[in-house]
């Protein structure tokens, strides 16, 4: 994958990309200009003939959910979803950190496509910096004349807004983000209705990720041709590829969705292997909710077909964190169960008390006091709170499910030693031996 | 009326309700929690789960769809196929109830709530017997959020339906939902208790016992309480209610469905104005006072000295010097009963209206609200029956005096005689008429507490309070309402539709319905009572 | 039962005490409005400013927010508790977050928060006794590239060995931006805007 030419990250490492002027001077806004150019209806076509499928995990074609949108509105609104909470994803901080433009034109072109007079980005707090950086360049955007009124005399009108989260991984949920941007407790509404139909504020709302907005401007100015040319039918146009844990470069890379796990972690242009050369235990290739791979299922395709073949939810973020031989895989366990423990909304009784005592549970396990039974209750508690669509409000309660029921599956014998023998704990590890 | 179909049986339904409302009507055992018809969908609990044909994905036709959806949140349309009587279903049911109780104190028998207890009733009918849990569990605290309510946070189950009550309902927004996930609580924000004019209706909207009534607590297992339909007598609204008694005693009041009137709820002054029926010092047995001398006569001598001293009167006077007070206190048929008779007696008699009581203001909620959106009134006319005696009065014709103006003309000494009727809770004799009723020279006062005229009348006769009669009200809106007799007079006292009703020369046991065929008779209105119809099947 | 029963009935807010919220900051809870079609919506970054101005939300800072945007009390109290970033006690004028999700914890997060723990001589959620710091984790900060990572107020720092903490919290720009920062969220203070006083003093 040397020669893959990045086009989403094309400005990472440039000194200066975030200003608009260096953004501009390498290509940025043109886009936009051509946009206006053509009808938002056009834009929307183009979109979906592109086939750009939303970034943010569920992998929905950005084009038919704007099409979506009633006909006959009056007030329409976008959301960002910059809300990024699911470990181990960093990607999107990444594009806006370092260049805010490209989504802030993404942004523009979208919501001229479905006709938004408000475009909401909606960022979790803990960017800080990234707050400040992007709020700069909004602030330099409005000054250039591409946000406001009549927007390079297209007579299209358009205000942006960051809204800072406040620390809630459920606001990343699109009903539980509109939620929190009305000013209320992230709790995920039910569908229907759809946000495209009744999002915020009872208007017709599209909610879109990060990722899934930059790759617009290069649809509208390469064309939805170019976009399809790049990764498999299904899977196309560019996609960021997180990985982390502990490998050599970690770090979040651009390619077309046709590497592998394997590519990811020891690929040039990727992770660059195993410190130490550590075998690969186990990887979680989507973030933490799509469940778990073992070291001889590296062959999975980092696109939105293969992870289903390996009992996985789906690609998710695709985003992946390496576990390497000599970790137990009860600190795994405990470590997600710990997570949508904490960050279940407690809306659904199965996603509020099935994720608090899987965790329960799987901090007993870790620290060795593990029973006979434990792993057939988790597994099942798992099973009876999202393994099944429709058990609850939300996605979450899926995304606790998945990586538990998989680790369980793939895991078995090692978390069977562990919950039979004598009590034994799991020792603490120091970074210096993980990193040289 | 759509037609749906569950569990291969097809069910005809009422329009634009949710197959879950369907499925309670049509019969079926289906659990919930967070659903009330009263209040907004939000199918949390998830408890009400069922299968759904829909579309097919890959075309031609209806196929059982792979995923479960609260039947709460689906409303009925013609041709929907849904099913609950399947694996996955009641699979589901069976493990909600597991993660539910996880956390309980299973503590039933010092909860208040057993008995009516959608926990324990859910938890024998659709869960499993054991707990599979071996971890500690949550202990969430005990709070006293209002004056007269407390909060047993561990039994909660998070249904959320007293919060959106107090955000959809009263729009006082007391409660709230604080923290997140396993550490969710109900809450009030410390200071700002839980005390507006609606708030009892939250420890009838919790399915569980995690919201109980202070006035209630410990007080009697709720299975041996009697359930009788009446009407609220605190104001012109006429809220339906049952009241809940044993052996003579009543306990509580609950709100009965009653849609267009009170819907679900009742307001908190009528649930605990009942009181006054169980004070030592209501008058309990009738009191004749003859030169200087007291005494208690037998009830069956009462028709006799009423009659003759009438008559007594009527001769030296004339028929004319007759009036009777009627109170808005009385049930219609009873103010029926009393002005046939004295008409029977006194042809000329003049029939008044007695004091309307008005109270405080026009109270509309949500706080704030007009028009259609108003969910519930309080009335500032705090008697349940104006319209029902001022109808009678208007259409038996004759002499009629406002009270006001009889006031002025007995005290003037335009009358000999009167019968007084009373039944407020409230102390209602003004200084004015005790002057007039002064001049009176035979007086029959019928009353639940002594008073000023109590004091100076010839014959005393007991009132009762409403749970201890039967017949029915006229609403402010002119809904003629039933209610029925819940608890028997105290010892010594006769029901005043009884001895009303023996009075008016009938024999035998006094049935308001029985009377209001009479009245229905005479005039036509009557024949048109509402009875509040059952409850939209729902637990609560 | 075997446990006591909280008192919700008595208020914990001191009415007579001057009011908590600044004009400075009630006037840039109200800048919010303009964005939103509810004054409601107003309220994220209403907290986000009271917490900036008075390092943490109190009772009655949660009731004058209330007021400002004409919402009741309990509504903020219910958002208030389901955000972990509010705090709804003082805290030091620094606040230290752990990373405590998979890549952290993988990556040695478990030692490194004990380091801290240690050095600073407080626990998790816990104060120095000098104000200077307070001690939290949080799940991923989307930094798993820089495991394990940790924030201090609200600078990021990546990659921290334990061996590293000493010199960390000695130095005083440990908290110190490297970019210019917006104000959009600042109550307006008058100072430095790179170093902005937290904890609980009181400012207006
Ligand atoms: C629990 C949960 C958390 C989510 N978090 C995020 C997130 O942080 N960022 C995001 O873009 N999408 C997140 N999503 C997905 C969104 O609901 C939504 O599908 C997405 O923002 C749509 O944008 P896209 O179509 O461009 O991908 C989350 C979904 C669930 C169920
Ligand atoms: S599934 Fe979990 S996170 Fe989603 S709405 Fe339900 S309780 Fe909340
Ligand atoms: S207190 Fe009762 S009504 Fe309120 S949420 Fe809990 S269970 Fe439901
Ligand atoms: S989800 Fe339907 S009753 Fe709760
Ligand atoms: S796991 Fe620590 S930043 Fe993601």
């Amino acid at each position: 994958m040397g020669d893959y030419e990045p086009v989403l990250l094309r400005n990472v490492g440039v000194e200066g990309a975030a200003t608009i002027g260096v953004y501009k001077k390498r290509g940025g806004y043109r886009a936009l200009a051509k946009a206006l150019k053509m009808t938002p209806d056009e834009v929307v076509e183009e979109v979906k003939a592109a086939a750009l499928r939303g970034r943010g995990g569920a992998g929905f074609p950005a084009g038919v959910k704007w099409g979506f949108l009633p006909k006959d509105r009056d007030v329409t609104y976008l959301c960002v979803n910059g809300d990024e909470s699911e470990p181990p994803t960093f990607s999107n901080r990444v594009l806006m950190e370092n260049d805010p433009h490209q989504l802030i034109e993404g942004t523009i072109i979208s919501a001229y496509a479905t006709q938004s007079s408000i475009a909401y980005v909606y960022l979790r707090v803990e960017f800080h910096e990234l707050f400040h950086i992007l709020q700069r360049a909004i602030d330099e955007a409005y000054a250039a004349g591409y946000l406001g009124k009549n927007i390079l005399g297209s007579g299209y009108d358009l205000e942006c807004y960051i809204h800072r989260g406040a620390g809630a991984y459920i606001c990343g949920e699109e009903t539980g983000l509109i939620e929190s941007i009305e000013g209320k407790r992230g709790w995920p509404r039910n569908k229907p209705p759809f946000p495209a139909v009744e999002g915020l504020f009872h208007k017709p709302t599209v909610v879109n990720n990060v990722e899934t907005l930059c790759n617009v401007p290069h649809i509208i100015e390469r064309g939805a041709g170019w976009f399809t040319g790049i990764g498999p039918p299904g899977s196309s146009g560019p996609k960021l590829f997180c990985v982390c844990g502990p490998v050599n470069r970690p770090g979040c890379y651009e390619g077309p969705m046709t590497i592998t796990v394997r590519d990811l972690i020891y690929g040039d242009a990727y992770g660059q292997g195993m410190i130490g050369d550590r075998k690969v235990k186990a990887v979680l290739p989507g973030g933490i909710s799509m469940g778990i791979l073992t070291g001889d299922e590296l062959d999975m395709k980092m696109d939105f077909a293969d992870p289903a073949e390996y009992g996985l939810l789906g690609l998710g973020t695709a985003a992946a964190v390496v576990v390497s031989e000599d970790t137990d895989i009860r600190v795994v366990l405990r470590s997600i169960a710990q997570f949508f423990a904490h960050e279940s909304c407690g809306q659904c009784t199965q996603c509020r008390e099935g994720t608090s005592w899987m965790y329960k549970i799987a901090r007993r396990i870790a620290a060795g006091e593990g029973g006979p039974g434990d792993l057939e209750v988790m597994y099942e508690t798992a099973g009876n709170l999202g393994m099944m669509p429709g058990l609850s409000i939300c996605g979450l309660s899926d995304g606790a499910a998945f990586p538990i029921r998989t680790l369980i599956e793939k895991f078995r014998g090692e978390l069977e030693q562990h919950v039979r023998e004598a009590p034994d704990e799991i020792e603490q590890r120091s970074p210096s031996t993980v990193r040289s | 009326m759509p037609k749906i179909e569950i569990d291969g049986i097809e069910v005809e339904c009422r329009d634009g309700i949710t197959v879950l409302q369907a499925a309670l009507e049509a019969g079926w055992s289906v659990p919930h929690y967070c659903y009330h018809p009263g209040l907004s969908v939000v199918a949390s609990c998830r408890l009400c789960l069922m299968e759904m044909q829909m579309p097919s994905p890959k075309g031609g036709g209806m196929e059982w769809s792979s995923k479960l959806v609260p039947s709460c949140q689906v409303p009925v349309k013609n041709g929907l196929v849904v099913r609950f009587a399947s694996d996955q279903v009641k699979r589901n049911q069976r493990r909600v109830m597991e993660f539910l109780l996880l956390n309980h104190p299973l503590d039933c028998p010092v909860c208040d709530q057993a008995g009516e207890c959608l926990l324990q009733d859910y938890s024998y009918e659709f869960g499993d017997p054991t707990s599979r849990m071996r971890d500690e569990k949550h202990k969430s605290p005990k709070k006293d959020i209002g004056p007269r309510t407390l909060l047993y946070s561990d039994r909660c189950v998070l249904c959320t339906r007293c919060v959106r009550f107090t955000r959809e309902i009263t729009g006082t927004h007391d409660l709230c939902v604080t923290h997140r996930g396993s550490e969710n609580e109900i809450d009030v924000f410390p200071g700002k208790a839980l005390d507006n004019p609606l708030q009892g209706n939250v420890v009838d909207l919790c399915p569980v016992g995690a919201l109980l009534d202070k006035d209630f607590l410990f007080k009697q297992r709720v299975w041996f309480l009697k359930r009788t339909k009446s009407i609220c007598p605190g104001c012109s609204t006429g809220c339906a209610v049952s009241v809940d008694s044993n052996e003579g005693v009543v306990y509580r009041l609950k709100p009965r469905y009653n849609p267009g009137v009170n819907d679900w709820w009742m307001c908190d002054e009528g649930r605990f104005g009942w009181k006054y029926m169980h004070d030592a010092n209501r008058i309990t047995a009738p009191v004749i006072r003859r030169g200087g001398v007291t005494g208690t006569p037998p009830w069956d001598s009462v028709p006799e000295i009423v009659d003759a001293r009438l008559r007594a009167v009527i001769e030296a006077h004339g028929p004319d010097k007759v009036a009777v007070v009627l109170s808005p206190m009385m049930a219609c048929e009873e103010a029926w009963l009393l002005v046939r008779f004295l008409r029977s007696v006194a042809s000329e008699a003049t029939l008044v209206l007695g004091p309307v009581p008005i109270q405080g203001q026009l109270q509309m909620f949500p706080v704030g609200s007009t028009g259609d959106a108003v969910r519930f009134t309080i009335r500032r006319e705090k008697c349940p029956n104006r319209r029902g005696v001022e109808t009678i009065i208007a259409e038996t014709g004759g002499p009629t005096l406002s009270f006001e103006v009889f006031c002025e003309q007995a005290t003037a000494g335009a009358f000999a005689a009167a019968w007084i009727v009373g039944g407020y809770p409230e102390p209602w004799v003004t200084k004015d008429f005790a002057k007039a009723v002064g001049q009176l020279e035979f007086v029959v006062a019928q009353d639940l507490f002594p008073n000023e005229v109590t004091e100076v009348a010839t014959l005393v006769l007991p009132a009762c309070g409403f749970a201890q009669r039967e017949g029915s009200f006229m609403n402010f809106g002119g809904r003629i309402q039933p209610f029925d007799r819940a608890i028997a007079p105290p010892d010594g006292a006769k029901g005043d539709g009884q001895y009303l009703y023996e009075l008016a020369g009938f024999t035998g046991l006094y049935s308001g319905r029985a009377v209001r065929e009479m009245m229905a008779q005479e005039i036509h209105l009557f024949s048109m009572v509402k009875e509040a119809p059952p409850m939209p099947v729902h637990q609560h | 039962m075997a446990w006591p029963t909280i008192d919700r009935q008595s208020p914990v807010t001191d009415s007579d005490a001057p009011p908590l919220l600044s004009d400075e900051v009630k006037a840039k809870i109200r800048s919010f409005f303009e964005r939103y079609e509810t004054r409601r919506a107003a309220l994220l970054p209403a907290l986000h400013v009271v917490q900036e101005s008075l390092g943490y939300i109190s009772w009655r800072a949660m009731d004058e927010v209330a007021t400002v945007l004409d919402i009741p009390a309990s509504e903020v109290f219910d958002v208030v508790t389901f955000y972990t970033h509010y705090w709804t006690k003082p805290r030091g004028k620094k606040t230290i977050v752990v990373c405590r999700s998979i890549t952290c914890e993988l990556m040695g997060a478990g030692v490194l928060l004990e380091a801290f723990k240690r050095h600073l001589g407080v626990g998790e959620g816990e104060t120095t006794p000098d104000g200077a710091y307070s001690l939290a984790t949080e799940e991923c900060l989307a930094q798993c590239d820089h495991a394990p990572c940790v924030l201090i107020n609200e600078k990021k720092h990546g990659r921290v060995k334990p061996d590293d903490v000493p010199a960390l919290l000695a130095d005083p720009d440990n908290d110190k931006l490297e970019v210019p920062r917006s104000d959009l969220y600042d109550p307006v203070l008058g100072e430095d805007a790179t170093t902005r006083p937290r904890g609980g003093e009181r400012k207006g």
